[in-house]
């Protein structure tokens, strides 16, 4: 008897040195707020640095209408922010674990609204996420490896979700524009260059198999470690063999030094690809009409103003009267703005911020967003594709006189079509 | 494809060669190690732009201005910080480094960042050499960088400042004996070189976008460039501009770009293994010691 009544002591003890944390954890006080973390490169990377005022920027919208209502209790936002510092050349990946630790253990936060940006960093910090079950999401990193993991180890990994475009997405928009120049034009030939780092080989792969299907001729392909600044080599290549479609993948600041180099050595080729300065809506007034025709991409229709999706206008007309300028970077901006909506909106339908009812209801999320539909797929990544009333959508658009970015992919939402840049001729 | 290679080859060599001359000066010529040179370089672009764009000085005005400023910077790091450690090799690149490196990422952290930060360029336009075309900015690269070289050399050959820049690191205790203030000579080369970086900035930073990272790859081949060639001998560093400017370019050319970092790197390394005073380095304490 005596050992019975020890033994359910024993195990009552047990219970609650197991479950108190959690459910201490998953109960706020009334006005405590809920926590979400921003940990990202802020000091270094444009993108980053917009990411954690976008997410201030949703947070603020929420606190005006009261905060998070959890079980009729209404909980302000707060957002604890690190630097990661991860994007820059020769920091260590283990220094942008340290500062997304820091938000989860000294700052306790309830989820990670926007996690490190370079791939490299963000797979070495899902496994923090699952140590620490902490919600994160995704919105500049591009790695297909981030699903491949969660899909291969649900259960360790299922905190982790995507809300950005992951590279496959990004190749996708570069192929519907060659896809297009190929149609209208005949092209037939291309030469791709590309940034040595894991998105952009994993994009340029998926690309560069894309147009050996399609019967394209791969010219040749270079790759380019972060902070090349000459790209002459490749650019007497491309021309010497006579591409007609130059396919450029970077995000540096240097790739502008590209287009400096092409118009120099006059190289008669359509640029169809992504570099990040092209994006910039002051592109033009920097490079001049040396970019008119350069077909580029903004990874997240959030980004840009879509007159066929009025919530990024009202959106862009609030990130220009909160912060005095316009959105300049194409990717992780909006997504940053639509994931701290969407773990809000997650926390109201789990009626928690227990990690464990989060992820259930992340799952269930199907959200309205900037970007368009916004769900997601099993692997725990937001759907894309050309219906923004069906899934998140990715743009294309196009340089053209007297210096507009128009959209011209995908259909549903163009405003233009894709014109030859001056001095190139069809083929057929 | 082939004379292209050859025509930029040889613009990345006088490319080299001028982003280099400020450093050899310094630790070739004088002895004094400054490894804050790439950060300097990159100070000095900086300026020019801050002046040019924020400021609206006229924008020759700014750049002498940046480069008198890179100067006394340098003149000033070495006064304070490197006089203390003179003679300790080690501790003076340390020391050098480390302030080059508070000068790139204090830009990076204050958000000069992103593509604006680019500086006009001093003439437009292609020409044709061959089949190749070239950017008229880098043409006029390379007549800055042959005149410039010129000047270093008549400078140490021919001027009192000169030839004290070539006694202190020769003999620091004769030069000492026959009146020449090491300490004043070394702070006054540490300036004139870090003058030669801004100078090269000017010039070259045009052609693409004033970026942190630049700094670094420019002391890296600077270092390079000078081992290699050899410290002490301004022909030497000539030299191994050529030898790595188009050993850098044959293996963009055929290789691929993403190569073309190690190529200084093994440079440096082959040459410390096969002949370590450089190739026409005149310190034979080194080899006697290897």
């Amino acid at each position: 008897m005596k050992q019975k009544v020890i033994l359910m002591v024993g195990f009552f003890v047990l219970g609650i040195f197991f479950t108190f944390p959690h459910s201490a954890y998953a109960q706020l006080k009334p006005g405590e707020p809920v926590i979400l973390g921003v940990t990202a490169p802020f000091a270094a990377q444009l993108e980053s640095a917009d990411a954690l005022k976008v997410a201030t920027m949703a947070l603020e919208e929420i606190n005006a209408k009261g905060g998070v209502s959890i079980k009729g209790v209404k909980h302000p936002l707060k957002i604890e922010s690190q630097d990661t510092r991860d994007i820059l050349p020769g920091v260590p990946v283990s220094e942008a674990l340290l500062a997304v630790e820091k938000v989860i253990l000294e700052k306790k936060a309830h989820a990670i609204a926007v996690g490190p940006s370079r791939s490299e960093a963000f797979l070495a910090s899902m496994d923090l996420a699952a140590k620490y079950k902490v919600p994160m999401m995704a919105c500049h990193s591009m790695t297909p490896v981030v699903a491949k993991k969660i899909s291969e180890e649900y259960n360790k990994y299922k905190y982790v979700f995507r809300v950005g475009i992951n590279s496959m997405h990004m190749a996708g928009i570069v192929t519907g524009m060659a896809a297009f120049l190929n149609k209208e034009f005949g092209f037939k030939k291309a030469y791709l260059m590309v940034q040595d780092v894991l998105w952009s080989r994993a994009s340029s792969a998926f690309v560069e198999s894309w147009l050996q299907k399609e019967g394209w001729e791969v010219l040749g392909k270079d790759f380019f470690p972060t902070g090349a600044s000459d790209f002459s080599a490749s650019l007497m290549k491309a021309k010497s063999t006579g591409a007609q479609v130059v396919i450029p993948m970077f995000d540096m600041p240097e790739a502008g030094i590209l287009l400096k180099q092409r118009n120099a050595m006059k190289v008669q080729a359509v640029t169809a690809g992504n570099i990040v300065e092209l994006a910039h809506p002051e592109a033009w007034k920097m490079f001049g009409d040396q970019i008119e025709g350069c077909l580029n991409t903004i990874y997240e229709a959030g980004n840009i103003p879509v007159k066929a999706m009025p919530k990024t206008l009202i959106f862009h007309e609030a990130f220009r009267k909160r912060w005095g300028r316009e959105i300049t970077i194409q990717h992780g901006v909006a997504p940053a703005y639509d994931s701290v909506y969407i773990l809000a909106a997650a926390i109201e339908r789990a009626g928690s911020v227990d990690p464990d009812a989060l992820v259930i209801a992340l799952e269930k999320t199907d959200y309205a967003g900037v970007n368009g539909r916004m769900r997601f797929d099993k692997n725990h990544e937001i759907v894309y594709g050309v219906n923004p009333n069906e899934t998140a959508v990715n743009i294309g658009f196009q340089w053209q006189k007297p210096g507009k970015r128009v959209i011209v992919y995908p259909e549903t939402v163009a405003e233009g079509k894709i014109q030859l840049p001056p001095g190139m001729k069809p083929v057929k | 494809m082939f004379q292209g290679m050859l025509i930029y080859g040889l613009i990345n060599s006088v490319i080299l060669a001028l982003v280099t001359l400020g450093f050899n000066l310094t630790f070739g010529i004088s002895g004094v190690a400054n490894f804050g040179y790439g950060g300097l370089y990159i100070l000095a672009g900086y300026t020019i732009w801050i002046l040019f764009n924020l400021l609206k000085i006229p924008y020759l005005v700014a750049i002498v201005l940046s480069i008198l400023f890179t100067a006394f910077i340098g003149g000033l790091m070495y006064r304070f910080i490197l006089l203390r450690l003179r003679g300790l090799t080690n501790l003076e690149v340390i020391a050098s480094l480390a302030v080059g490196v508070i000068i790139l990422e204090m830009f990076r952290v204050a958000g000069f960042i992103g593509f604006e930060y680019t500086l006009p360029g001093f003439i437009s336009g292609s020409v044709p050499i061959g089949e190749t075309l070239v950017d008229a900015q880098r043409l006029f690269i390379v007549g800055i960088g042959m005149v410039l070289a010129l000047f270093l050399w008549i400078f140490t050959r021919y001027t009192k400042t000169g030839l004290a820049f070539r006694g202190i690191a020769q003999e620091e205790r004769t030069a000492l004996v026959l009146g020449i203030n090491s300490d004043k000579m070394a702070t006054l080369s540490v300036a004139f070189g870090s003058g030669l970086a801004a100078i090269a900035a000017a010039v070259i930073l045009p052609l693409g976008i004033i970026a942190g990272e630049g700094g670094y790859t420019v002391l890296l081949n600077a270092v390079a460039v000078c081992i290699v060639g050899g410290l002490g001998s301004p022909g030497g560093a000539v030299v191994a501009s050529f030898i790595i400017g188009y050993a850098q370019t044959f293996t963009a050319t055929y290789l691929g770009s993403h190569w073309t970092m190690i190529v200084s790197l093994l440079a440096i390394i082959l040459i410390l293994v096969i002949k370590p005073s450089g190739l026409y380095g005149k310190q034979k304490e080194i080899e006697e010691k290897v």
